[in-house]
């Protein structure tokens, strides 16, 4: 099946950018295994903005998503569904299996 | 008494600045040390992801001699009332516990034969990697008439802390529509949009506590960053009290006589309450000392930040001269970040990525009018090299606005958890 955005639990809804319509990523992406040593380093460049704990400071936390939430967020930013020059611009030059490995690592911090 | 490294930060703190070089190499036990000069966006970042990521592997010594670190990022804000001075302020103590050793002294020397760092308190570290972030310094003789004996009566204001506060006092003590003057530096130097943002915060305060007050920017550059947004919110917030004189005004035939408090722009002599002089800047000297410079910067291999001279000696940062990116804090965290994987890598084995790096520059022109300009950046052979931008544009909502100067604050408490927690 295809999954659709948004997917959010209550939790995070408030967080969440609205989005002009149903915004779909393709079964085969969503099943790319993450690289977790990768998604670990890659991070790093999300952390400068987005707090390691999770915080909700001007800039939402990012930490204990679903991984599949994470992915499609990603990519919506990265075919310009939803806004905010900054995210299209990171998620602009980050592949398939990067996004899937940045889903993977922050997933885990909230574990 | 052997002294381990955290009774060595317990003696450091209690302000016993000499001690013999040995117990400075603390829990040397073999392990990869690391060397890292400087605890700014760069260093402290570095030495952070080091200490974080080899898990006790490497060990790492951080020499940066204040206590309080102020970031320069902000610190306008803080000249603006946005900010208090505790606000911009961060110590090391976070570091301290993820395992950094935090030695506060000066670097004064480097031998890059021997692998070794000497200390203005007597002590040397060994290194096996040299990690140098030591932000700017002046170029001698850049302004005619400023030299840094002259910073309390003209402060740059460039490096955060006391000069910040002199240079916000001054502003207090201005008399009723009395005369704010800048004289702007050349290209390239630390924050781009910096001066034109500190224009803004000067502004703002004065338009509430001086508003016959004037500010005159002299400027040797003829454009300058985020121009159209700095100019339509200067027309926009503080109509009549900006004079920018760019290079095609003379703006770059400048000299001052802090004595008399005068400042000459292209043979004309105006009489300044307040003069902020940003002289041309140059890295930090370490690096000179170091021998990595050439002329002014670092040249460095985009791929790891190590530098051309040395490939055991890394510059990140302001001082480093590395292509397309800008010199600034945002800038420092993310070459810090692929420095610190291919230094790891080295002395480890862990895997090393491919460099990645990004930046973003937020500015504060009035309350919630907040602007931003970013880009994102790859290694290739030659340099750091852009691969795409954006910037804000001119005729944004005022929604739009604040919710940029609301990112601003959100990605401020980032950074500074990303350097020092």
């Amino acid at each position: 099946m295809l999954h659709t955005w948004p997917p959010f639990s209550e939790t995070r809804a408030e967080e969440v950018q609205p989005i002009e319509a149903a915004f779909t990523v393709a079964p085969d992406i969503l099943a790319i295994e993450g690289d977790f040593a990768y998604g670990e380093y890659l991070s790093s460049e999300c952390t400068t903005c987005h707090q390691a704990t999770g915080a909700n400071d001007g800039i939402p936390g990012i930490i204990g998503w679903e991984t599949e939430d994470f992915v499609i967020a990603m990519h919506a930013y990265r075919e310009k569904h939803r806004e905010n020059p900054v995210m299209q611009m990171i998620t602009g030059r980050l592949a398939d299996d990067e996004i899937a490995a940045l889903a993977s690592y922050f997933k885990s911090l909230g574990e | 008494m052997a002294l381990n490294r955290r009774s060595f930060l317990g003696a450091s703190a209690a302000g016993l600045s000499v001690l013999a070089a040995p117990t400075v190499q603390a829990a040397g036990h073999g392990k990869p040390r690391v060397v890292v000069i400087g605890g700014g966006a760069g260093g402290a970042t570095a030495a952070r992801y080091i200490a974080k990521d080899s898990k006790g592997e490497v060990d790492v010594t951080l020499v940066e001699p204040t206590r309080t670190y102020y970031t320069c990022f902000f610190s306008n804000l803080y000249l603006g009332g946005f900010k208090s001075i505790s606000d911009i302020g961060h110590t090391y103590g976070g570091l301290a516990a993820r395992g950094v050793n935090v030695v506060h002294d000066w670097a004064t020397g480097v031998d890059r034969a021997a692998k070794t760092v000497t200390l203005a308190g007597g002590a040397t570290l060994n290194y096996d990697k040299l990690i140098l972030s030591p932000g700017i310094d002046f170029v001698d003789g850049a302004v005619e008439g400023w030299d840094i004996t002259a910073q309390n009566k003209m402060p740059h204001a460039y490096k955060a802390g006391s000069q910040s506060e002199l240079l916000k006092a001054q502003l207090a003590a201005m008399p009723e529509g009395g005369t704010f003057m800048m004289v702007a530096p050349p290209n390239p130097y630390r924050c781009p949009p910096g001066p034109y943002e500190r224009v803004s915060m000067v502004a703002h305060y004065l338009k509430n506590n001086n508003p016959t007050a004037k500010i005159i920017v002299a400027d040797p550059k003829p454009k300058f960053s985020k121009m159209a947004l700095f100019q339509e919110g200067w027309a926009n917030h503080y109509e009549g009290m900006i004079d920018w004189i760019g290079e095609d005004f003379g703006g770059g035939n400048v000299s001052v006589d802090p004595g008399a408090m005068t400042v000459t722009i292209d043979g004309e002599v105006t009489k300044a309450d307040v003069c902020n002089v940003i002289p041309a800047m140059k890295a930090g000297r370490i690096a000179e000392i170091a021998g990595v410079t050439d002329g002014n910067w670092a040249p460095v291999n985009a791929a790891d930040m190590s530098t051309k001279a040395d490939p055991d000696v890394y510059v990140l940062g302001d001082a480093s001269q590395q292509g397309d990116m800008p010199k600034s804090g945002f800038s420092a965290n993310s070459q810090a970040k692929v420095c610190a994987n291919a230094v790891r890598g080295a002395l480890t084995g862990s895997r090393v990525f491919p460099a990645k790096f990004s930046n973003t520059c937020w500015s504060l022109i009035d309350t919630n009018d907040g602007v931003k300009v970013g880009a994102t950046y790859e290694a290739t052979d030659e340099k750091i090299a852009k691969v795409d931008g954006f910037i804000s544009a001119t005729g944004e909502t005022s929604d739009v606005r604040k919710a940029t100067y609301e990112e601003s604050e959100g990605w401020y408490t980032g950074i500074t958890n990303d350097m020092f927690s």
